[in-house]
C-alpha cells in the first residue's frame, strides 16, 4: 500500500458500453477486467491507449475498451500496432488475440514483432482451440485432442511453444499467466506495460464451449515458484522444461532497447530532396 | 544528317560497364542541354550478366522509345540475342563491334543492319587504365553530336573520388573514340542544344514516385522489397529521413500493408510500394482499409505476371486485381502513372485522394517507367497534400460516431489521442459508432456512404490527360493508359504531322470510372482505338463495361514485355482511316 | 467461517477499513452486473433478474459508502496491495464460473457463497482490529452483508429442488467470424 494522491481513474473507466458476446464462463472476460485494471492502476488517459486486434473471440476486446481501437483482419494485429507505435510513439498501444490469430496464421508476425522489439504489450489469450469457427485444433492444441470435425483423430502434431519461440525470436518480457488469478493477471499487465519493448503475455484462458476439460486448468496450474530471469539461456531452459501450467510470474526480462528507425532533424525541406533531380 | 531524336543502345556482358557508359550518356546530354530516357534490360544474373542500356536522346521532352533503334554499340557479343526482340533494328541501323569478339551473331541481322567496326579493346589496350566503353561512348558522342566538354563535366563529377588519373584515363579513352568515329558510317546527329534550355530534372519514374509520396504529406511507409518497385522504397528510406518521416522494412507485404494501415490509423498519412505479388497478399487488409475507412496509398509497379512471372520487365496486367481483386462491394481509388514525370503528379494526387476520402488509393507504374530515367522538364508544383477531415472535439453527452452518415459519405475521424472520442475502426460491417453489426440497414447505410464518398468527389481535370491532334480532334480517339500513353502520343505527333487528325485520351483516374466526362470526351468521336499492354485486353474489357463506346471500337492489346513502338499504334490509325 | 484476511495482515483505521469496502463493493455492483449482462446478452432473462437485483442493492450500499468515503483521505491501494486473501475482493463472483445454461439456484447458490465470503471478511476485519471504531464500522458492514445473505437464502427456499442442473441446449454452437 502507497498513500498517494487519489487514483484518477476506475476499471470501469475503460469499459465501454457494448456487451461482450463471449460465452458466460469464458476466461476473456477476466482479460478484459485485468487490462481494465491494469490501465487504471496505471492512470493513463484512455485516449492515450490503443488496443489493436484480429480476429477471434479475445479480438474482439477492442471494441468493449474505451480506448481507441482497432479491429483488423485475422493475423494481421502485430503489424497493425507496429505501425501505430512508431508512427505515434507517444501511445500506449496494447494488443489482444488469440493463439490461432497470432501463432497461425499471425505466426510469422508474432516472431517479427519479438525480433523488432517495438514497445507493444502482446496479451495472448491461449484456449488451445478456434473458438469463432466451432472449436478447430489451434496450434497449441495437444496432438491427441480429438473434439474437431477437421482433425477427428487429432492433430498429431506437436503443439507450438509460444514462450519458448517468443524468447528465440528476441521478446523483451514474457511471462504466463491464467485467467483463474485476475488481479495477479493486471499485476503482470501492468509489468508489462511499463516494460520497454515487446511484452508477451500468454494467458491460460479457457474455453468454456470447445473446451470444457479446461475448466481443471484452475486447479493444474500452480505459481511458479522462481522470479524472472534476466538471462535468456536460463530463461530458456525453464521455459523449455516446464509444463504450460507454471504461471503468475514474469518469467523473462531482457534489457534490449526498444525498436525505433533513426531519423535525421526534421530540418529538411522537401524543396531539398527536389533540387538533387534538378540540372 | 540532324534529326529531332536519335536511339542507340550499348550492350555488353557482366564487367564491360555498359550500365555505367549509359548512364554517364544521360547525364552527358543532360549537361549538353538535351532531353532523354533511358531503360535498361539484363539477363536474370545478379551479377555479370550481360545488359543493355537503350536511350534515346531529343532537343524536345521524350515520351516514348522509337520503334527501332539507329545504333547498337555492342562492347560484346555474350548472349546479345537474348535482347533482339528488345532492340529493334531496320536497315538503316548501325551495328558497331569489336572485332576483337568476333562476329555479330547472325540473330541480330534479321534485318540487314548496317555493320561497323571499332577496335575498343585494342584501342583502350594502348591507354594505361583505358576501357572499352569509354572507348564506346567516345564513339557513341561524335556518332550523335554530343559535346566532348559534356562528357568531360560527367566523367570529372563521377570519377572524382577516383583521383585524376582515373579522369585522365577515362577521358583518353573517350577522345580516342571519337578519333576513331571519323571511320565509322554516320547515324543521324542532334544539334547542340544551349545548356540552358530551361529547367530540367534527372529522376526515375520510381525516384519521382517517392517524391510524390513525400509531396502529398506521407510520414509513414513500410517496405518489403519487390522487383521493380524496390527503389521506390530505397529512395524514400533517406529521403523520409530528411523530412522527419520514417521507413521500416517490414517481415513481408502482409504486414507492410498492415503497418501503414496502423500508422495511418495514427494520424500519419502512410504508403507502401509493391509488385503484382506484394498487391495480391495485400488485397485482403486493403479492404480493410475501405471497410475501416483508413487511408492509405499503395504503389503498384508492375511487372510481367502472372506469378513470379518475369520480374524485370514491364506489363500493364495488373489493371484487374486493382480494381476487382479485393472481395465484397469494396468501393476504392485506382489511379496509373502515364510517364516517368507523371509518376510524381499522379502519386502525390493519390495521396491527396485517399486522405480527402479516407480511402485507400492504388497507383498503378509499372517497370517500364519505374526504372527508366529521363531527362524531363522541371515538373510543376502541386497543391495536392494530403488534408484529412479530423473531428473536433467531443461534444458533452453525444457519443462519437466514427462512421457518421453525411451528405459527402465522408465522416470527419478522430485521431488517437483526441479526448472524449475514442472508438474502435472495425472490418466487421459497423454502424455509425463502429459498432459491429449485421444488420441490412447498417450493411447498406455504410456501403452508400463508402460508395458516396468517391462519386462525389470533384476530380476535376486530373481524371485523363487529353490531348488533340494541332489540327483538330476529328472523330478517332485513342484511349489509353500508364506506359502506353507515351508510344499513343507519339503516334498522334506523327499522325497530326501527316495531315491527321485524332483525340488522344489517356485515363488516370481508372476506379471509380468516369461516364459522364468520357462522354464528353468522346463527343463527336466515331472511331476509338484502345492501347494497352496486356494480353487478354484487360483495360479495353473494363471501358466496354463501363462506357458508352462507338461500334466502331477496336483494342490493341499485347502482353508485355515489349512495349509498343509508336509506329505500331500509327499503323493502326493510318489504316483505319484509310 | 474463515478468516478472509490474508494472513499476518490487519486493517487499523477507518480510512484503510473503507477504501477496502470501496473496492469491495464497487467490484461487487459492477460484476453483477455484468452477470447481468451477461445472462441477458445470452437471453437468461429470470438468471439475468437475480443478478441485475443483487447489483441494485450492492450498488445501494455503494452509494452509502461513497457518501460516508466523502468525510476521509482515502489511502490508494493497487488491486493486488489489499488485504483479501481471494484474487478478487471477497463479494465478487469469479466471472470464469458461470456458465450460460446456469439456473436460477446455481445463480444464487454462486452469490450466497460470495456474500458469506463477504460477512467473513467484515468479521474478520473486526476481530483483528485493535481500533474501536474500525471494529464497530467492520460489524455493522459485516452485518449489511447477512442481510443479503438473507434475501439469497429466501430465493433459494423457493427455487425447486431440481433447479440446480444445467439444461441441455438442443443447437449446437455458431460458427462466427
Amino acid at each position: 500500500m502507497e498513500a498517494v494522491a487519489k487514483k484518477k481513474y476506475a476499471a470501469k473507466d475503460y469499459k465501454s458500453d457494448l456487451k461482450p458476446i463471449w460465452c458466460p464462463g469464458c476466461g476473456d472476460y477476466t482479460v478484459l477486467n485485468s487490462i481494465t485494471r491494469a490501465l487504471a492502476e496505471l492512470a493513463l488517459p484512455p485516449e492515450q491507449v490503443a488496443v489493436v486486434s484480429g480476429i477471434g473471440c479475445s479480438s474482439r476486446i477492442p471494441a468493449y475498451t474505451s480506448v481507441y481501437g482497432f479491429h483488423g483482419v485475422h493475423g494481421r494485429a502485430l503489424p497493425v500496432a507496429t505501425g501505430l507505435k512508431l508512427a505515434r510513439p507517444d501511445l500506449t498501444v496494447l494488443v489482444t488475440g488469440g493463439d490461432g490469430d497470432g501463432f497461425s496464421i499471425g505466426g510469422n508476425h508474432f516472431l517479427h514483432a519479438c525480433r523488432r522489439n517495438v514497445d507493444l504489450t502482446y496479451i495472448v489469450m491461449d484456449n488451445q482451440v478456434y473458438g469463432m469457427t466451432k472449436g478447430q485444433a489451434s496450434p497449441t492444441t495437444a496432438p491427441d485432442w480429438e473434439g474437431s470435425k477437421l482433425t477427428p483423430e487429432g492433430t498429431g502434431i506437436n503443439p507450438f511453444q509460444p514462450l519458448v519461440v517468443g524468447l528465440a525470436s528476441g521478446a523483451n518480457f514474457i511471462a504466463r499467466v491464467s485467467s483463474s488469478d485476475p488481479i495477479n493477471m493486471a499485476k503482470i499487465i501492468v509489468e508489462a506495460i511499463r516494460h520497454p519493448g515487446f511484452s508477451l503475455v500468454q494467458v491460460l484462458s479457457p474455453c468454456v464451449t470447445f473446451r470444457p476439460e479446461q475448466a481443471e486448468w484452475r486447479d493444474i496450474v500452480r505459481t511458479a515458484v522462481v522470479d524472472y530471469t534476466d538471462d535468456a539461456a536460463r530463461a530458456a531452459r525453464r521455459l523449455m522444461t516446464d509444463d504450460g501450467f507454471n504461471v503468475g510470474k514474469v518469467l523473462f526480462k531482457g534489457s534490449r532497447p526498444p525498436f525505433r528507425p533513426e531519423f535525421e532533424n526534421s530540418n529538411g525541406s522537401v524543396a531539398e530532396l527536389e533540387a538533387r533531380f534538378a540540372l | 544528317m540532324t534529326a529531332k531524336s536519335v536511339s542507340l543502345v550499348i550492350a555488353g556482358s557482366g564487367g564491360a560497364g555498359v550500365v555505367t557508359a549509359g548512364s554517364l550518356l544521360l547525364d552527358a546530354a543532360a549537361k549538353a542541354g538535351w532531353y532523354a530516357l533511358m531503360s535498361r534490360s539484363s539477363g536474370p544474373q545478379i551479377r555479370g550478366g550481360e545488359a543493355a542500356a537503350m536511350l534515346r536522346f531529343a532537343t524536345g521532352p521524350v515520351m516514348s522509345h522509337d520503334d527501332s533503334f539507329h545504333l547498337l554499340m555492342a562492347i560484346d557479343w555474350d548472349n546479345i540475342t537474348r535482347f533482339s526482340a528488345e532492340i529493334p533494328l531496320t536497315g538503316n541501323s548501325l551495328i558497331v563491334g569489336d572485332p576483337a569478339h568476333g562476329e555479330a551473331p547472325a540473330g541480330l541481322l534479321k534485318n540487314s543492319p548496317r555493320q561497323a567496326a571499332l577496335a575498343m579493346t585494342d584501342i583502350a589496350g594502348k591507354i594505361e587504365n583505358g576501357r572499352p566503353n569509354m572507348v564506346a561512348l567516345g564513339a557513341i558522342a561524335a556518332l550523335i553530336g554530343l559535346p566532348a566538354g559534356a562528357m568531360q563535366a560527367v566523367v570529372e563529377d563521377n570519377l572524382k573520388r577516383k583521383g585524376q588519373a582515373a579522369i585522365e584515363a577515362s577521358m583518353t579513352a573517350f577522345h580516342a573514340g571519337v578519333a576513331a568515329a571519323a571511320d565509322l558510317p554516320a547515324i543521324p546527329k542532334l544539334p547542340a542544344v544551349a545548356a540552358d534550355s530551361g529547367p530540367r530534372w534527372s529522376i526515375t519514374g520510381n525516384e519521382a514516385t517517392g517524391l510524390g509520396v513525400i509531396r502529398g504529406g506521407v510520414r509513414f511507409v513500410a517496405a518489403y522489397p519487390i522487383t521493380p518497385a524496390t527503389e521506390v522504397l530505397e529512395w524514400l528510406a533517406p529521403s523520409l529521413a530528411k523530412v522527419g518521416g520514417m521507413l521500416v522494412q517490414a517481415e513481408d507485404e502482409l504486414a507492410s500493408i498492415n503497418q501503414i494501415i496502423g500508422a495511418s490509423y495514427g494520424g500519419v498519412p502512410a504508403m507502401t510500394a509493391t509488385s503484382g505479388p506484394g498487391l495480391s497478399l495485400m488485397i485482403e487488409s486493403l479492404g480493410l482499409a475501405v471497410a475501416a475507412e483508413v487511408p492509405l496509398v499503395v504503389v503498384d509497379v508492375m511487372r510481367v505476371g502472372p506469378s513470379t512471372g518475369i520480374a524485370t520487365k514491364s506489363e500493364q496486367s495488373d489493371l484487374n486485381i486493382a480494381v476487382y481483386g479485393l472481395h465484397g462491394d469494396a468501393p476504392h481509388i485506382v489511379v496509373a502513372a502515364n510517364s516517368v514525370s507523371d509518376c510524381l503528379f499522379t502519386t502525390q494526387w493519390a495521396v491527396h485522394l485517399a486522405e480527402a476520402m479516407q480511402v485507400p488509393a492504388l497507383v498503378l507504374t509499372d517497370q517500364a517507367m519505374g526504372q527508366a530515367r529521363a531527362i524531363v522538364p522541371k515538373p510543376a508544383e502541386l497543391a495536392f497534400i494530403g488534408q484529412r477531415l479530423t473531428a473536433t472535439a467531443a461534444v458533452e453527452g453525444e457519443r462519437y460516431k466514427r462512421y457518421a452518415m453525411t451528405g459527402s459519405g465522408v465522416s470527419p475521424m478522430a485521431i488517437p489521442g483526441m479526448p472524449g472520442l475514442t472508438h474502435t475502426a472495425d472490418g466487421l460491417e459497423h454502424n455509425e459508432f463502429g459498432t459491429p453489426s449485421s444488420q441490412a440497414s447498417d450493411h447498406h447505410a455504410q456501403m452508400d456512404k463508402r460508395s458516396r464518398k468517391l462519386t462525389q468527389f470533384n476530380y476535376g481535370d486530373h481524371w485523363a490527360d487529353i490531348e488533340d491532334s494541332e489540327v483538330g480532334a476529328g472523330d478517332t480517339a485513342i484511349i489509353t493508359w500508364g506506359s502506353s500513353t507515351g508510344p499513343a502520343r507519339e503516334a498522334l505527333d506523327r499522325y497530326s504531322a501527316a495531315g491527321g487528325k485524332a483525340r488522344l485520351i489517356s485515363v488516370r483516374l481508372i476506379a471509380p470510372v468516369q461516364p459522364e466526362k468520357m462522354a464528353a470526351a468522346l463527343q463527336g468521336m466515331r472511331r476509338v482505338l484502345v492501347v494497352e499492354q496486356s494480353h487478354s485486353g484487360q483495360f479495353y474489357r473494363m471501358l466496354r463495361a463501363f462506357y458508352d463506346l462507338p461500334v466502331e471500337t477496336r483494342s490493341l492489346h499485347q502482353g508485355g514485355p515489349l512495349a509498343f513502338g509508336p509506329g505500331q499504334i500509327l499503323e493502326q490509325l493510318t489504316a483505319w482511316s484509310a | 467461517m474463515s478468516n478472509d484476511l490474508k494472513s499476518g495482515d490487519a486493517i487499523n483505521t477507518l480510512p484503510e477499513l473503507l477504501a477496502h469496502a470501496l473496492a469491495m463493493e464497487t467490484e461487487a455492483a459492477e460484476r453483477y452486473g455484468e452477470l447481468a449482462d451477461q445472462m441477458e446478452t445470452h437471453r437468461k432473462a429470470a438468471v439475468a433478474a437475480i443478478f441485475r437485483r443483487l447489483e441494485k442493492a450492492e450498488q445501494e450500499h455503494l452509494d452509502d459508502l461513497t457518501e460516508r468515503c466523502s468525510k476521509f483521505d482515502l489511502p490508494h491501494y493497487a488491486p493486488w496491495d489489499y488485504h483479501w486473501s481471494h484474487s478478487e475482493s471477497p463479494e465478487a463472483i469469479d466471472i470464469t464460473k458461470v456458465h450460460y445454461h446456469l439456473s436460477v439456484r446455481g445463480a444464487v447458490l454462486l452469490a450466497l457463497e460470495h456474500e458469506r465470503k463477504a460477512t467473513a471478511f467484515y468479521a474478520g476485519v473486526a476481530q483483528a482490529a485493535a481500533d474501536a471504531e474500525v471494529r464497530t464500522l467492520a460489524l455493522h458492514f459485516a452485518d449489511e452483508e447477512r442481510q443479503h445473505i438473507g434475501w439469497l437464502e429466501a430465493c433459494l427456499a423457493g427455487c425447486g429442488p431440481t433447479d440446480d442442473t444445467a439444461l441441455d441446449d438442443p443447437d449446437p454452437p455458431l460458427s462466427q467470424e
